[in-house]
C-alpha cells in the first residue's frame, strides 16, 4: 500500500477526533465530488463550471424518493449515481460540441437552467426553502443516524470511490483522456473519437457527483437550493485547484482545505472567503499543481539543501 | 492495384483552391514523394487523405473503397497514419505512453478500456518499445516527451505514426527543422522504412527525394504539374521552370 493511501487512512481515523463529525463527513463527501470533477478538469482538460448540476439533480431525485417512497439507502445511492451520470450525459453531449471558453460558458449556462428549474418547481423541490425532511434509513439493519455511524458509511464509500477513480485514471481510458488534454488533434489522428471520450469523462464525473449529492442530502437531511447552484460548482473547482488538479489525490486534499477552512474560519471571521481568495491567487501564481505540487517542491528543496555542498575548485579559501 | 488512388481531389477554402483536381496513384509497398514549393497544397492534400478536411470534390479510393469524408479517427482505423510537419506529440506524457496510445488505438477490441491497468497489455508495451528502439529512443522511454530535444521529438513524431502499424504511412516533412546531422539520421530512418510500408512523403530536400523515391508528384498552386520516376522528373522542363528553377542543371 502506498504512502498516500496510508496518509488517507490515518486522516480517516483521526479526522472525527479533531473535527465535528458533520464537517468530517462533509469533507469526504466533497472529496468524492472533487474526484469526479478532476477527471474532467485535471485529466481531460475540460473546465466544467457546472458540476453542481449533477450533484444537485441527484440529491433532489434521491432525496425525493427517500422522503416520499421510503426507498432503502442502496437504492437511493444507485438512483443518485444514475441521475448524476444521465444528467451528465445530456449536459456533456451538448458541451463537448464546443471547446475553450464556449465550453465553459455552456456548462455554466446549463447549470443555471437546472438551478432555475429547481427554483421554480416549488411543489417538488421546495424552491428557495430547499427540500427538508430527507430521512437516513437503516442500512442492513444498522442504524446510521448516529453521526459516527454515518461518518463510517461515507468513509467506506469514499475509499471505494477513490479506488475506482484510481483504476480509471490508470486504465487506457485515463491515458486517452490525458492525451486529449495534451493534444486533441493528435489524439483524433491516432483513432480516438475525441467527443465520445470526453462524454465518457462527463458520465463518470457525473456519477461521482451524483453519489456525493445523495450522501450530502442524507448528511444534512435537506437538499438546499444552493446544492444545484453555480456557487457550488465554483467551490468544487476552487477546492480541486487548491488541492492540485491532475493528480489523483489533489481533490481530496483540496476538499479538506476548503471545507475545513470554510467551516472553522467562517465561525470566527465573516470575511473568510477573502482567505480563500488569497490561497487561490497563491496557487494560480506559484503552484499550478496546488498543494500536491507545493508538497513535492518542498521535499525536493529540502533534499537539495541537505545534499553535501559541491566543492568548487575556485572557491576562495 | 494501387493501395490508394485519388481522383480529381479538390479542396477550396472560399475563393482559394488549395488542392485542385489532384489525381495520384500509390502502389502498395512503394515510396511516393510529393514535392512542390511552399503553399503548393501538399499538406492540405495530406489533410484530405486523413480526414482533417473533407474534400470539395473528388474521391479518395483506399483499398478499393471511397473514404472521402471519413472523420480522422475513422481514417486511423482504416490503417492510415501520419506524422505532422509541426511536431504534434503529448508533451506531459512519457515517451512510452505517447507511442503506446498509438498502438492501443489500433486494437481490434477496446476491452478493459476503463478498468484494466495500462500495464495489463504487455504486447502493446512490447510493440511500443520495439518502435522506440527502431527510431533510436529506446533508452528514453520513461522520460516525459517535453523534456527531449527537438530532434528527438521529431523521431518520436515518426514513432507515433509507426506504432499504429499503418498500411499507409504519410510523412509530412519528417526532417523539418533538423540540423544537418539529425537530418542524415532521419533520412536513414525513412530509408529503412521503405519497402516495409507504403509511404507518401512530403519533403523539401530535393536530393533526398530524388535518391529515395519510386515515384514523384510535383505540385504547384494546388495542381499536379508532373508525375513520374525521379529521372523523368529531373528531366521535365516544366518542373524545372516551376520548381527547381535554375538550381539543378
Amino acid at each position: 500500500m502506498s504512502k498516500a493511501w496510508l496518509a488517507i487512512l490515518a486522516a480517516v481515523v483521526l479526522l472525527p477526533v479533531f473535527v465535528r463529525h458533520a464537517i468530517a463527513t462533509e469533507i469526504w463527501i466533497f472529496a468524492i465530488f472533487g474526484l469526479g470533477l478532476n477527471l474532467l478538469m485535471g485529466y481531460t482538460g475540460l473546465l466544467s463550471f457546472g458540476q453542481a448540476t449533477f450533484f444537485g439533480s441527484a440529491a433532489y431525485v434521491a432525496g425525493y424518493l427517500l422522503k416520499y417512497y421510503g426507498i432503502n439507502v442502496f437504492l437511493a445511492l444507485g438512483a443518485g449515481i444514475v441521475v448524476g451520470a444521465v444528467s451528465a450525459a445530456a449536459v456533456g453531449y451538448l458541451c463537448v460540441q464546443r471547446s475553450g471558453l464556449y465550453f465553459i460558458m455552456l456548462t455554466f449556462a446549463l447549470n443555471q437552467m437546472f438551478y432555475f428549474t429547481a427554483y421554480q418547481w416549488t411543489t417538488v423541490t421546495g424552491g428557495e426553502d430547499g427540500m427538508p425532511g430527507i430521512p437516513r434509513p437503516h442500512v442492513l439493519g444498522l442504524d446510521i443516524q448516529r453521526p459516527l455511524a454515518y461518518y463510517t458509511t461515507v468513509v467506506v464509500l469514499f475509499l471505494l470511490a477513490l479506488w475506482v477513480m484510481k483504476r480509471i485514471v490508470e486504465s487506457p481510458l485515463g491515458k486517452i483522456l490525458q492525451a486529449i488534454r495534451e493534444n486533441e488533434l493528435r489524439a483524433e489522428a491516432l483513432g480516438y473519437d475525441v467527443p465520445r471520450m470526453k462524454l465518457a469523462a462527463f458520465v463518470v464525473g457525473g456519477a461521482f457527483s451524483g453519489l456525493a449529492g445523495v450522501l450530502y442530502a442524507m448528511l444534512f437531511g435537506i437538499v438546499p437550493l444552493e446544492s444545484i447552484g453555480f456557487v457550488f460548482s465554483g467551490n468544487v473547482v476552487f477546492a480541486t485547484l487548491i488541492g492540485g488538479s491532475g493528480s489523483l489525490y489533489g481533490p481530496v486534499i483540496g476538499s479538506f482545505v476548503f471545507i475545513w477552512l470554510s467551516e472553522s474560519v467562517s465561525s470566527m471571521w465573516a470575511r473568510w472567503p477573502l482567505l480563500l481568495g488569497v490561497a487561490f491567487v497563491i496557487v494560480v501564481l506559484f503552484f499550478r499543481g496546488g498543494v500536491v505540487e507545493a508538497w513535492a517542491r518542498f521535499w525536493a528543496w529540502r533534499a537539495a539543501r541537505h545534499a553535501p555542498e559541491p566543492v568548487r575548485a575556485d572557491a576562495p579559501r | 492495384m494501387p493501395l490508394v488512388r485519388t481522383e480529381r481531389l479538390t479542396k477550396s477554402f472560399g475563393a482559394l483552391t488549395a488542392v485542385n483536381a489532384v489525381t495520384i496513384e500509390v502502389e502498395e509497398g512503394s515510396l511516393h514523394s510529393v514535392i512542390g514549393p511552399n503553399g503548393a497544397g501538399k499538406t492540405t492534400f495530406f489533410n484530405l487523405l486523413t480526414g482533417q478536411h473533407s474534400p470539395t470534390a473528388g474521391r479518395i479510393i483506399f483499398d478499393g473503397r471511397d473514404i472521402a469524408g471519413t472523420p480522422p479517427h475513422g481514417v486511423a482505423h482504416l490503417g492510415i497514419a501520419r506524422s505532422f510537419q509541426r511536431t504534434s506529440i503529448f508533451p506531459a506524457l512519457s515517451i512510452l505512453d505517447n507511442v503506446w496510445l498509438a498502438a492501443f488505438a489500433r486494437r481490434e477490441s477496446w476491452r478493459g478500456l476503463a478498468w484494466r491497468r495500462a500495464e495489463g497489455y504487455p504486447e502493446l508495451t512490447r510493440q511500443a518499445l520495439v518502435v522506440l528502439a527502431e527510431v533510436g529512443l529506446g533508452e528514453k522511454a520513461g522520460q516525459p516527451a517535453r523534456e527531449i530535444s527537438h530532434g528527438e521529438q521529431r523521431q518520436l513524431e515518426l514513432a507515433i505514426a509507426l506504432a499504429a502499424a499503418p498500411r499507409l504511412l504519410l510523412l509530412d516533412e519528417p526532417a523539418a527543422g533538423l540540423s544537418p546531422d539529425e537530418t542524415q539520421k532521419m533520412v536513414a530512418l525513412v530509408r529503412k522504412l521503405k519497402g516495409r510500408y507504403t509511404i507518401i512523403l512530403i519533403e523539401h530536400k530535393i536530393d533526398v527525394v530524388m535518391t529515395m523515391s519510386d515515384r514523384i508528384s510535383v505540385m504547384h498552386f494546388g495542381t499536379v504539374i508532373a508525375e513520374g520516376t525521379p529521372a523523368e522528373i529531373q528531366g521535365d522542363p516544366e518542373v524545372r521552370r516551376a520548381y527547381l528553377g535554375g538550381a539543378r542543371t
